[in-house]
């Protein structure tokens, strides 16, 4: 019974700062909203008995990510209002992607929610996830990490340290 | 898993001693760094109210409580309010999953006795000496010129109430001693002096620890100041930085205990090493050679994660008038000190349960009974409140750094440094030498 009060309760936040994130003008506003919604999506991990990634999920995406947006934002001092004028059939075609988006999300929800959990305890300690990890998806994990290196030296290259000859300072 | 009402209200009264003696750390330990760095200095730092300044820190809280709160008219009125609550509250709440004192069985009740008397009459005579020394220390000063009426009010008033508590606990020894023995409705089980004994409790430390530089960036933003944004960037790319290297750090006592559970981390640091069969050393981390490198990673980086000096960039006084505080007052200012010095003693606790064996009392096997557990919580307390000082210390010895020096040896030696004790750990694990 209390679990459904947190689950509605914890929902309803998520819900309603993610509208704040795509509906606020203001872009500090929007990705301090869009950390509130991580954090009820972090305690729908634990109402799933999955403490271990709901620690992730605050760690990783609220506690670094949204930082770095928020730093970024505030080093570019982003004005509201600044945004550019968007013409009718870009909006056409954004209301209608995302009408399309919403259909079919709803529709594959209503088709799979008789969905059968395997049988057993639910294992989610951090031991049983390193396990599955590095034993069953160690070749996807290892393109996933390979993946991230190459972004990382493509922005090192981009921002063009070391390309450029040595400004007198 | 079951509650019944026992559980419920030991939660409760669990969660009203953490948070109270939280948050009377503040005023504590802001007396401990006006008087230490008068100390340092060789001043002599507040000691107008009551005896050496005690009950200053009461005079600023109320001082902090009637000051006007100014909002500036270019500021970002919700975000500017919301701010320092983002600062407090994962100041607060990390303590939740730091183990304070050995778990120990409740007696089924109490007998009037010796032991009881002596405790409660121990107990009220202490607090009747400090009352009269407060008492009078207050009225001696309340002759001076220049004495404010404020100050004698607050003295008074801690006098009194220091006395009442001398004679409520004489009223619960005769309470006791009439009924002849009070029967505990708790008896017999086990108390475990943690709020919340999570499996990923070092996870969710760090967790609640990088949700605390947004009270510092919202704060900065939201003021609509040059200073203040700054302070407030500053902070983001300090705190983040110094993360990695303190979660890196911490890491090999995880791998040590094999458990990412805070009791475990201290369970496996109550035994001892045996030098040469003769010499018994605690089994604590910071006795194993293998951790020396993480413990330094990692007591600097909480120095750089909480915003002290010699890396408090956020607020460098010489640069940025206060940082990201510049300008708040009123309750709001003392809402940033609160949680600034709520995060210290969680960060102290953590380095603790991780490096110092937590509760553990060195050369001593506490009994599972309310004296070991008594001893243990103690233990703790002079632990963390050693740490505390040395956060003083520190910030009135060494000056500040430069912002270039602090992200490069964040990134270039902390961060390395930390990797390379991982492995070193894992070395000395596989050879079984710890």
């Amino acid at each position: 019974m209390i679990e459904f009060a947190i689950f509605f309760f914890f929902a309803a936040i998520a819900v309603i700062f993610a509208l704040v994130v795509i509906l606020h003008r203001n872009p500090v506003v929007g990705a301090l909203s869009l950390v509130a919604s991580f954090f009820a999506l972090a305690v729908m991990y634990v109402l799933l008995d999955a403490p271990f990634l709901a620690a992730l999920q605050v760690i990783v995406y609220a506690g670094a990510i949204m930082v770095l947006f928020l730093f970024v934002i505030m080093l570019l001092n982003l004005q509201h209002g600044s945004e550019p004028a968007t013409r009718p059939v870009q909006q056409f075609l954004g209301y209608a992607g995302s009408a399309f988006f919403g259909l079919a999300l709803v529709y594959y929800l209503v088709k799979y929610t008789v969905l059968q959990l395997p049988p057993g305890p639910f294992l989610s300690d951090a031991r049983a996830i390193g396990v599955t990890l590095f034993e069953a998806y160690i070749f996807p994990f290892e393109m996933v990490s390979i993946l991230l290196l190459a972004a990382i030296v493509g922005a090192l290259l981009l921002s063009g340290r070391g390309a450029r000859p040595e400004v007198a300072r | 898993m079951t509650f019944d009402r026992v559980d419920v209200v030991l939660e409760i009264v669990k969660i009203a001693v953490v948070v109270g003696l939280l948050l009377n750390v503040v005023p504590i330990m802001v007396w401990v760094e006006r008087r230490g760095s008068a100390l340092i200095q060789d001043r002599l730092g507040p000691n107008r109210v009551g005896p050496f300044g005690l009950i200053q820190s009461m005079a600023d809280a109320l001082k902090f409580i009637l000051k006007e709160d100014v909002i500036p008219l270019q500021a970002h009125k919700w975000l500017y309010t919301l701010a320092p609550m983002f600062g407090l509250i994962p100041a607060l709440t990390t303590i939740a999953v730091v183990p304070w004192g050995r778990p120990f069985f409740i007696p089924t009740e109490i007998v009037y006795g010796p032991r009881v008397s002596g405790v409660c009459l121990i107990g009220a005579a202490v607090l009747a000496i400090l009352a009269i020394a407060l008492g009078g220390a207050t009225a001696k000063y309340h002759r001076k010129p220049n004495y404010s009426k404020l100050n004698f009010t607050i003295g008074v008033i801690v006098a009194v109430s220091l006395f009442l508590g001398a004679l409520a606990l004489i009223g619960v020894m005769l309470g006791i001693k009439t009924a002849g023995a009070v029967h505990l409705p708790g008896g017999g089980r086990l108390f475990e002096p943690i709020i919340a004994d999570l499996n990923v409790g070092i996870l969710l430390i760090f967790a609640l620890a990088s949700l605390g530089v947004y009270g510092i960036v919202t704060a900065g933003w939201s003021s609509a100041n040059k200073f203040s944004l700054f302070g407030g960037i500053r902070a983001s790319a300090q705190m983040i930085s110094y993360e990695l290297s303190l979660a890196l750090a911490a890491v090999s006592a995880l791998m040590v205990a094999g458990s990412l559970r805070l009791t475990d981390i201290v369970g496996r640091q109550t035994g001892y090493f045996v030098l040469f069969d003769t010499v018994k050393i605690p089994a604590w981390n910071c006795f194993s050679p293998a951790m020396w490198l993480s413990m330094i990673v990692f007591i600097v980086s909480a120095f750089a994660e909480t915003n002290r000096l010699p890396f408090d960039f956020a607020e460098a006084e010489a640069e940025l008038v206060a940082g990201y505080h510049t300008e708040y007052s009123s309750m709001k200012f003392a809402m940033f000190f609160m949680s600034e010095y709520i995060a210290m003693t969680t960060m102290s606790a953590l380095v603790v349960t991780l490096f110092f064996g937590g509760w553990d009392v060195p050369w001593y096997n506490e009994p599972p009974t309310v004296t070991g557990f008594l001893l243990s919580a103690i233990s703790f307390l002079a632990k963390v409140g050693f740490l505390l000082f040395v956060f003083v210390w520190v910030r009135w010895t060494i000056p500040r750094l430069k912002y270039d020096i602090l992200m490069k040896i964040g990134w270039k030696v902390f961060l390395p440094l930390a990797v390379a004790n991982i492995v070193l750990v894992a070395w000395f694990i596989a050879m079984r030498w710890i």
